[in-house]
């Protein structure tokens, strides 16, 4: 299983990969949402999880999971949007813009983990 | 910056000393240009970046004055309140704030110890220009219910919840939650949680679970502790916090928020729990189909949904209720609708809240059957499994035909039957109409596979298409001039092994990109054109698909990676000397080698051509590299057709037959026992000059090593990870198409064995997982 961290704050994303990894994920990072395109498209197969930071220059995660649904080769990748509190407002933008969940940062790492598998279908062993 | 730091907090320190920078010079922007959007922006999104990151460490006194200081800016970009000068003042001695404790952080690991007094005084500071502008908002006081409830919560009856709640009313004592998972070992101890706990004044209930599923009496080890303790209480936290001294770090403590139980739906409680996930999960799904969006977006709203909620019951082990979902996912792609799934999903939410305990969640216990099967084929098959494929009507229709043969040559058997029966055919014209009918079953069986097969092949296409674009975007980026040159695109191959092609492919153009072509001066230099040229190429040969990927750039050293291997300790420096230049070359493919002194940012993390070899060989595929100095590099991939059918060598082991991919033989040879030679306590012998080193089946598989008489030792040589190997058995026999099954069930985990496959005789043949085996 393959996820796509795309968020400008380096520390998040060793963070994010840091759980996923250790969840079985392989993980890919981007700094905003051209990047996250770019890369999400750069393979054949798609990943199989995005994991997506709201506030990000050049493209944020709403225009990124816009821009998803809409690309036939990506449209159906499960995508998490994570955004800082404000959790109610943000939460109606995200699901519009086509986000399977809404999480809230700090996210907690099991919680992250957990969210990731129940999204994908990926057992814990077998995603190793 | 002291060095025991995590490297996350490390990390998290140098980002957090540049966003304050990045803020400081912004706000400094800002003065000068009063109302510039562009730094607000920048200012804006430093500081929520910062908070955003502060708060995965146990800072909470920083993150609190961040926090502050990005609610201000909201306001002020939210045109509520102006920027004024001294706004701005206390928004920069705020920040240097945190850039003393962030300092303080480098040097301790923790925040100075008056941060946490501290914090409360510059949190005012900063509020107090919002208070005065708007009155009405509380934005801040959100962010800290969200930290959520626990699971067990989440699943208690409404009646339990009510029962808690209703005694709270009279002592007015804010409830807490607590969860206890007492050590395994707790009892040797002396310990006695369930008596401990019952020891809390204010008990208001207790729930005890346990751990794992209770596993058959006759295995049960009464003397691990197997429980975890819920229980909500109405007492002071200090008082719990001083019985449960000696455990602490074993217990979980959530105060519950005024007014609970409440009728919040369940979807609000953030939980780290299965059934919550789920819920939590389900709901999501919920609200991205009832959110209003374009109509473009429709397809992969309703896809990612599918995907989702296919992935929720694949982990929550609720595979049987998978068709339902198909149905309903079916009813709303046919009516274009929502409303089916939302039936479907708010059913899924009652059933998860109604019977929580029984489900196992995958992370807990993996039933064998679910564990990763032992091949790369089978895999790729159990990830393959729910996609599906769009097919030509063509091909279709092709089976369709085959369909109808074969249907008339069943007929033809019963007929030939009946003749048989009434006896009016000898014995040998019998053999000779059934040898006829088997022909002609042989003959629509071929095809039918072929014709399946044909389903399954994808032009290769589907992945050089990326490539132009990324050849674009990273040629830019480096400021060089490549032209990309795509052949044979329509050459087609099964759908996994296009999969599997891709992320290699991606490596080495990228490598070419990077290493190989040179910037447009340097080949001017060399006297070549200044743009490059990446070419890519497919084709078939046979049962293989051969991917090349060709560029016109600097080609590949010998000498520098003769010296790099030597520095990176793969081989010393005169047997690196004395290696052919087109056998150093192939130095890229060994483990944790990598020619760029900089790991670039495009290559990836220091990942080389080896993680290349190794996808392809799992793939049952192979890599040559021929590259020359200034002239350029050459990488072909050769990968099987198909992964479905596999060619395979039998060879025999004593008694037993065993199946050899065939992908992985060299040749066979024969060679007299005394060409064996031993090499400390392993065995070799020459083969055209060279040395092979040889292991024996029947030791590898720990069978009785049969008598070793025979005069003449039959070898095996294959390749594996690039090396040659002899494999003595005890006789070669033929080679055959088949299809492999993966090792099911119980025997999945089994090492060694690649999958089985059915003799014509009905005997199982097991295939050898060679690389297991001999590594």
């Amino acid at each position: 299983m393959r996820a796509l961290v795309v968020d400008d704050a380096t520390t998040v994303r060793m963070f994010h990969r840091g759980i996923l990894e250790e969840a079985g994920f392989v993980v890919e990072e981007a700094m905003n949402g051209i990047e996250g395109l770019e890369r999400a498209l750069a393979g054949e197969v798609p990943p199989d999880l995005l994991v997506v930071d709201v506030n990000m220059p050049r493209m944020d995660g709403y225009a990124f999971l816009r821009a998803v649904r809409v690309e036939p080769a990506l449209c159906d990748v499960p995508a998490m949007l994570i955004s800082t509190e404000r959790a109610r407002m943000d939460a109606d933008r995200a699901f519009a813009a086509g986000a399977n969940l809404f999480l809230v940062k700090p996210v907690r790492p099991e919680a992250l983990a957990r969210f990731a598998l129940f999204m994908t279908g990926a057992a814990r062993e077998c995603a190793r | 910056m002291s060095t025991d730091l995590n490297p996350l907090l490390q990390q998290f320190i140098l980002e957090a000393r540049d966003l304050l920078e990045q803020a400081g010079r912004s706000l400094l922007a800002l003065e000068r240009e009063p109302g510039g959007a562009e730094p607000m922006n920048a200012l804006f999104r430093a500081v929520h970046t910062l908070k955003g990151t502060s708060g995965l460490f146990d800072i909470l006194p920083l993150t609190r004055v961040v926090h502050a200081a990005e609610d201000l800016l909201d306001a002020v970009q939210g045109g509520r309140l102006t920027l004024l000068a001294e706004t701005a003042d206390v928004l920069l001695d705020a920040l240097d704030q945190v850039g003393v404790w962030i300092d303080g952080l480098a040097e301790a690991g923790v925040l100075p110890a008056a941060a946490e007094a501290a914090s409360g005084k510059w949190v005012d500071r900063l509020r107090a220009p919002l208070a005065n502008a708007d009155s009405a908002g509380a934005p801040a006081s959100v962010a800290a219910v969200a930290a959520g409830l626990p699971a067990w919560i989440a699943v208690l009856s409404p009646a339990e919840q009510r029962s808690c709640a209703a005694m709270s009313g009279e002592d007015a004592g804010p409830l807490l939650a607590i969860s206890y998972a007492p050590d395994a070992h707790c009892f040797f101890r002396g310990e006695d949680p369930l008596a401990l706990t019952r020891q809390i004044d204010g008990l208001r209930l207790l729930r005890v679970e346990p751990v794992t599923p209770w596993p058959e009496l006759d295995v049960l080890d009464p003397f691990v502790c197997n429980l975890r303790l819920h229980a909500i209480v109405a007492a002071p936290a200090a008082e719990l916090e001083h019985l449960f001294r000696y455990v602490r770090d074993q217990i979980e403590m959530h105060p519950l928020p005024d007014g609970w139980p409440s009728d919040k739906p369940a979807a609000d409680v953030a939980l780290p729990d299965d059934v919550a996930a789920l819920l939590e999960v389900l709901s999501g799904q919920q609200r991205l189909l009832e959110a209003s969006a374009p109509d473009a977006m429709w397809e992969g709203r309703l896809g990612s949904v599918a995907r989702v909620l296919r992935g929720a019951l694949h982990h929550a082990g609720h595979d049987a209720l998978a068709p339902g979902l198909e149905s309903a996912v079916a009813a709303a792609t046919v009516s274009g609708e929502p409303a089916p799934l939302l039936a479907y999903i708010a059913a899924q939410r009652i059933a998860a809240l109604a019977a929580p305990a029984a489900r196992p969640a995958h992370g807990a216990v993996t039933p064998p059957a679910q564990r990763e099967p032992a091949t790369p084929a089978a895999a790729e098959m159990r990830v393959a499994a729910p996609t599906t494929l769009r097919v030509e009507q063509a091909k279709i229709d092709a089976m369709m035909n085959l369909i109808g043969e074969l249907v008339v040559a069943k007929n033809a058997l019963a007929y030939l039957a009946r003749r048989a029966e009434d006896g009016s055919l000898g014995v040998r014209e019998l053999a000779r109409e059934i040898k006829d009918r088997q022909a002609l079953v042989n003959r629509i069986a071929e095809e039918m596979q072929t014709a399946v097969m044909a389903v399954r092949m994808l032009p290769v296409e589907h992945v050089f298409q990326r490539f132009p674009r990324l050849v674009r975007d990273i040629a830019r980026r480096l400021g060089k001039q490549v032209e990309l040159e795509i052949e044979g695109g329509e050459t087609e191959a099964d759908k996994n092994v296009i999969a599997a092609l891709a992320d290699p492919l991606i490596h080495m153009v990228r490598n070419s990109l990077d290493h190989g072509i040179e910037t447009p001066e340097a080949r001017r230099g060399a006297g070549k054109p200044p743009h490059g040229t990446i070419r890519l190429q497919a084709l078939q040969d046979n049962d293989n698909v051969i991917i090349r990927v060709s560029d016109d750039g600097s080609g590949i050293d010998p000498d520098i990676v003769r010296r790099k291997a030597v520095e990176k300790g793969l081989l010393d420096a005169e047997r690196a000397a004395a290696l052919p230049d087109e056998e150093a070359i192939m130095l890229v493919f060994a483990p944790g080698f990598s020619t760029a002194s900089a790991v670039s940012d495009l290559s990836g993390r220091g990942v080389g051509m080896d993680v290349v070899r190794s996808g392809v060989e799992k793939s049952g595929g192979r890599v040559a590299l021929t590259s020359r100095k200034g002239a350029g590099t050459t990488v072909e991939l050769t990968l099987p057709l198909s992964m479905a059918v596999s060619r395979i060598m039998t060879v025999a082991c004593g008694e037993r037959l065993f199946g050899v991919p065939m992908g992985l033989v060299v040749e066979t040879v024969r060679v007299p026992r005394s060409a064996l030679h031993s090499l400390r306590d392993r065995e070799a012998f020459v083969l055209r000059d060279s040395v092979v080193p040889v292991v024996r089946l029947a030791r590898l598989l720990d069978l009785p090593d049969e008598e070793d008489a025979a005069d003449e030792q039959a070898i095996l040589v294959v390749r594996l990870n690039g090396e040659r190997l002899g494999i003595v058995v005890s006789a070669f026999r033929e080679g055959m198409e088949v299809i492999v099954k993966p090792m099911d069930g119980i025997l999945a985990g089994l090492r060694g064995f690649a999958g089985t496959t059915l003799l014509g005789d009905g005997r199982v043949l097991l295939i050898l997982d060679l690389r297991e085996l001999a590594l």
